[in-house]
């Protein structure tokens, strides 16, 4: 149990009339690579938008489980409480500082976390000095395990879609999170830029000990990527279980177009 | 406790007392501010701007209402049918004033900003230089002091209510508001130009796609928003004068009735400024003259922390 | 029909805006009309009897018209022939190298010039050559007292040059460094001035438990209050979007005025106080008290002046301040990295509201008298178009550009062109803060930072506009 990460719990989220997620319950263990699917619309965004405190559902619980398993309930917190807390995202569309560089962009994620006071930031004492050294060590070595060491000084609006995509990344793991929820990371990215984020997200799993959960599109990627899946259609949770089974589920096949696992397959 | 108690009471005896009065003469102040309201919720529709400067095309109104009446009247003060010919003519003036201002406005301080497809922090403040420059440029011009309209009419209790004569004044005011506003909402909802201008508001970008000309459709929402505000204009000018700062207060108490109805809803406008302006009238009974001004204000700063959205909400609002 | 595809041509409009732009000026510097004879400034403004550049008797409308012609001749002219001037310039100043379509001894010159000023710019990037440039601008500042000897001047130069440089200066970290729209700045400077008052025993309100302190014990009285308000006033405010902060500001701003004018037996209401006793220190072997002459108060003001300077620039650069730049580039991907917006919006607030406080310290402890007249909303609208004309967001920017424009108020107030009456210079104002936004955007001497941030707005990226519409996903 104090193995969780997320504990989502009958979570309904509305907005006036349309019902955005209905019912929703799941769970992602510490550790995991979690994807959630589904056709458009399913309500993929609004849950990532609940888990981070950007929305409030009306209905349910959702737990977060920081370091030390201590909990702490998502609903009725501002985001960017619980972004401290530890749960970063990466947005649909890249969201970055786009008139800072890449280096400028992730030093703001690692410095975030750094107890603020505006005396002690102007006086620069030594405390200071040394905060700043550490938060620029470890913003070269976030670039550098992103690999956008070489475009550290870019303006980050002249970075390709994959680039960007690795920036909000790093920067997402400046702020030293227990999870990264990564909001379709491959869209808009070409067949080798895929294959290095695929790559770079296992990475951060298996060399940070960062949990992921990931919404995507693309489904050579995610049957890849991830090791369980959450299926959600008009904001339901439909299915849910290994790639394996998910292929084969005839509920997933029918929702998206298609009646074939082909099908399924062409959509990548 | 006592003491409080006391001032409630005496001054609810003096409400009860004025009650009709009061109504009346907030009924009136409140279409004026309803009607200079919709030149901002118009604007703020299509642009998602606040125009900054629409108080100094309400005064723009004032004075080419103004102007005109005095080319036109002579000594002696006209009555029956020359009064309301005149007061119409007053009112197409002051419309067309506030039309032309408003069209000048737009060319010179937003169109070059939105060719530049300019950040919206730039609008505001070209809209603040803008106000900044026109109330100016008229307090060189024209003065000072107040400048009193000419009489257009004999100003004489017409009715009364329970015993609260009804000046004529303030039945020039509901009459001509009223038929501007149904006018007004006739048009937009009937004709092709609102249809485009509620089209640019929903979604500028698909009304373009749909083949609405946006240029156009912003053009003409600045001359109906003018033109209601000029009108507005003349007939705050029959009963309080024309001067160069009549624009800031009426303006920014108009634009909080926007708000309190809420933005971007032409019927909440109305509804806004009706409000405000019974609560401003009411409040004579309680508060010192010089205080009144709060009460708008402190309305305003009330609305914009409790509920942003207004009363009818903001109905071309955003999701969560 | 034939009229509008007349009047769309390109040459029709440049020459229309001309005409319309010279009939303007021709109307702010004409002669005034008056309440009484509202018509008789556009008549003058017009018809008046003017002289043709000396050579002949005419009316103002014809000398303007000629200067309206002359006007569009060089505009087209620069139009066709400036293009290739401007792309040699701006092709040699980007590669540092000479473009292989430019040949001639005419565009040889030219690219002399630009690399000329590429190099101007790398050096001016060097820290020393910074910190010599500052250096030498301070030692300028302080000995300028005994070069400009002309009383106006003096006292100019401290109660409207320094004042202001520090109230936009305050300014500038809400409106510059954290991008919020603040209208009702003015409030804070008067807080300082009144709480100074107070303290001192000026006002009808006793001063707290009876003591009436020297005005440099209000400094820090005075900035804790005013950062106090700063964080009262903020805290509900600054969650609304950037528009509407605009207008809360403004409408606190007029509520405090009416308060201050209309509340007698707090404030002194409109007459305001003129008691307040000048400054002086008696520490120890210190014994110095600061007259009626305005050359010490500038070398006091001057002191403070620097010190917010180099704290804000600190804290520009600081993490505080890159929080700010997070903040309004991209409010929610900051709140996605745990930056909380509010607190740094509010600590903008306070920390601006300090600056502002000071100068009303300073203003009170001078002038001797506070007035509810000194503290109305076309101050506040002057600070930001101080802070706008130099450049938001920097420091240097600010600075200069309250010295220019406060510097050429008070010259044309000192020394006035027959045809300029100190009330117009609102006019010219609102007319600048137009023309600024539409030429220059970022200012006189723009921070390299919002400059980017403005052209990626106009570019269609980023999501700088969230902040003011509170358009969100």
């Amino acid at each position: 149990m104090s193995d969780l990460i997320f504990d989502v719990d009958h979570v309904s989220l509305r907005f006036g009339g349309v019902i955005s997620l209905n019912d929703v319950s799941l769970h992602q263990n510490r550790g995991e690579i979690l994807a959630v699917i589904g056709p458009n619309g399913a309500g993929k965004t609004s849950l990532f938008n609940s888990l981070t405190g950007v929305y409030q559902p009306q209905e349910g619980t959702i737990t977060f489980y920081a370091k030390d398993a201590k909990a702490m309930s998502v609903i009725g917190k501002k985001a960017h409480r619980v972004a401290g807390a530890g749960v970063a995202r990466t947005f649909q569309a890249s969201r970055m500082f786009s008139a800072l560089t890449t280096f400028e962009n992730v030093k703001i994620g690692a410095e975030s976390h750094h107890g603020i006071g505006a005396v002690g930031a102007m006086l620069k004492g030594p405390a200071t000095r040394r905060d700043e050294k550490a938060s620029d060590e470890r913003t070269i070595d976030l670039l550098n395990f992103v690999g956008l060491r070489d475009k550290a000084n870019t303006l980050s609006a002249s970075l390709s879609y994959g680039d960007r995509r690795r920036l909000e990344i790093a920067r997402g793991l400046a702020t030293q999170p227990q999870v990264l929820l990564l909001d379709e990371p491959a869209a808009g990215t070409n067949p080798s830029e895929k294959l290095g984020l695929a790559n770079l997200i296992r990475k951060v799993r298996d060399d940070m000990g960062v949990s992921i959960l990931l919404i995507e599109h693309d489904m050579k990627l995610v049957m890849s990527l991830a090791e369980r899946l959450y299926v959600l259609n008009f904001g339901s949770v439909i299915a849910e279980g290994s790639p394996a089974e998910i292929r084969s589920n005839p509920a997933v096949i029918e929702a998206y177009l298609g009646s074939s696992v082909e099908a399924m397959d062409e959509q990548a | 406790m006592g003491a409080f108690g006391h001032y409630l009471t005496s001054h609810f005896a003096t409400l009860r007392l004025e009650f009709w009065g009061l109504l009346v003469g907030g009924l009136a102040t409140g279409f004026i501010y309803g009607m200079v309201a919709i030149g901002y919720t118009l604007v703020y529709g299509v642009l998602r701007l606040i125009n900054f400067a629409h108080s100094e095309i309400f005064m723009c109104g004032g004075f080419a209402s103004y102007f005109v009446m005095k080319a036109i009247v002579g000594t002696s003060v006209p009555s029956g049918f020359a009064s309301i010919g005149l007061i119409t003519l007053g009112v197409v003036a002051g419309a067309a004033g506030g039309a032309i201002a408003a069209t000048a406005l737009e060319r010179v301080a937003y169109r070059p900003l939105r060719r530049r497809n300019a950040p919206k922090l730039a609008y505001l403040i070209s809209a603040i230089g803008a106000s900044y420059f026109m109330y100016n440029l008229a307090g060189k011009e024209f003065g000072r002091y107040n400048i009193a309209m000419p009489q257009l009419y004999l100003n004489h209790p017409v009715f009364s209510i329970f015993g609260a004569p009804v000046e004529l004044y303030y039945l020039v005011i509901l009459i001509a508001g009223l038929i501007m506003l149904i006018g007004l909402d006739r048009l937009v909802a009937t004709t092709k130009l609102g249809r485009s201008i509620r089209a640019v508001a929903q979604d500028a970008e698909t009304a373009s796609l749909m083949g609405v000309n946006i240029d156009r459709t912003i053009a003409l929402t600045f001359i109906l928003g003018g033109a209601l505000g000029g009108a507005a204009g003349f007939l705050f000018g029959l009963g309080s004068g024309v001067v160069y700062t009549m624009g800031f207060t009426p303006a920014l108490k108009a634009f909080t009735a926007a708000v309190l109805g809420g933005i971007g809803n032409l019927r909440g406008a109305v509804l806004g400024g009706l409000l405000l302006g019974l609560a401003e009238s009411f409040s004579v009974a309680f508060v010192q003259a010089a205080y009144i001004d709060v009460v708008a204000f402190g309305i305003l700063v009330l609305v914009l922390l409790v509920r942003p959205t207004g009363i009818l909400g903001e109905r071309l609002g955003r999701s969560a | 029909m034939k009229l509008r595809l007349l009047l769309a041509r390109p040459e029709v409009k440049r020459l229309v805006s001309c005409l319309v732009g010279v009939a303007l000026i021709e109307l702010m510097t004409g002669p005034s009309g008056s309440s009484t004879s509202p018509t008789a400034g556009i008549s003058g403004s017009y018809a008046e009897r003017f002289s043709f550049f000396g050579l002949f008797q005419t009316v103002r409308c014809v000398t303007f018209l000629f200067v309206a012609l002359v006007i569009f001749g060089l505009w087209t002219l620069w139009l066709t022939w400036g293009r290739r001037w401007r792309g040699a310039l701006t092709s040699a100043s980007v590669a540092g190298a000479v473009s292989p379509v430019d040949v001639g001894r005419g565009r040889t010159m030219l690219v002399g010039f630009a690399r000329a000023i590429v190099k101007f710019r790398t050096m001016t990037r060097l820290r020393q050559v910074r910190m010599v440039f500052l250096l030498a601008l301070l030692a300028f500042a302080t000995v300028l007292p005994h070069i400009e000897t002309d009383p106006f001047w003096q006292a100019a130069m401290v109660e409207q040059i320094e004042v202001f440089v520090l109230l936009a200066l305050g300014l500038n970290v809400v409106v510059g460094f954290a991008g919020l729209l603040d209208l009702g700045f003015v409030a804070f400077y008067a807080i300082g001035a009144y709480t100074t008052a107070w303290v001192t025993g000026a006002l009808p309100t006793a001063a707290p438990f009876g003591i009436h302190l020297n005005p440099f014990f209000a400094i820090p009285i005075a900035i804790a209050i005013v950062m106090v308000a700063g964080v009262v006033l903020g805290a509900p405010t600054l969650r609304l979007r950037g528009d509407y902060l605009a207008i809360v500001t403004l409408g606190f701003g007029e509520i405090i005025t009416i308060f201050a004018n209309n509340l007698y037996g707090i404030t002194g209401g409109s007459e305001g106080t003129n008691q307040i006793p000048h400054f002086s220190i008696h520490l120890g072997p210190i014994n110095y008290a600061w007259g009626l002459g305005p050359v010490p108060y500038y070398y006091l003001t001057l002191v403070f002046v620097v010190l917010f300077i180099v704290a804000f620039s600190l804290l520009e650069h600081s993490r505080v301040g890159r929080a700010w730049t997070a903040i309004r580039e991209d409010e929610v991907a900051a709140e996605s990295i745990g930056i909380n917006p509010l607190k740094y919006k509010v600590m903008a607030f306070a920390i601006g509201a300090a600056s502002a406080g000071f100068a009303g310290v300073m203003t009170a402890g001078q002038t001797f008298f506070v007035n509810p007249s000194s503290f109305v909303l076309p101050v506040s609208i002057l600070i930001l178009v101080l802070v706008i004309f130099g450049g938001m967001g920097s420091i240097a920017g600010v600075v200069l550009g309250a010295i220019v424009i406060q510097g050429v108020t008070l010259y044309l107030i000192h020394s006035a062109p027959g045809w300029y009456q100190s009330s117009d210079q609102l006019i010219y104002i609102g007319a600048l803060l137009v023309v600024m936004m539409i030429f220059r955007p970022a200012g006189l001497l723009p921070s390299r930072r919002r400059k980017r941030e403005i052209g990626m707005a106009e570019a269609g990226e980023g999501h700088m506009d969230e902040l003011l519409t509170g358009d969100t996903p």
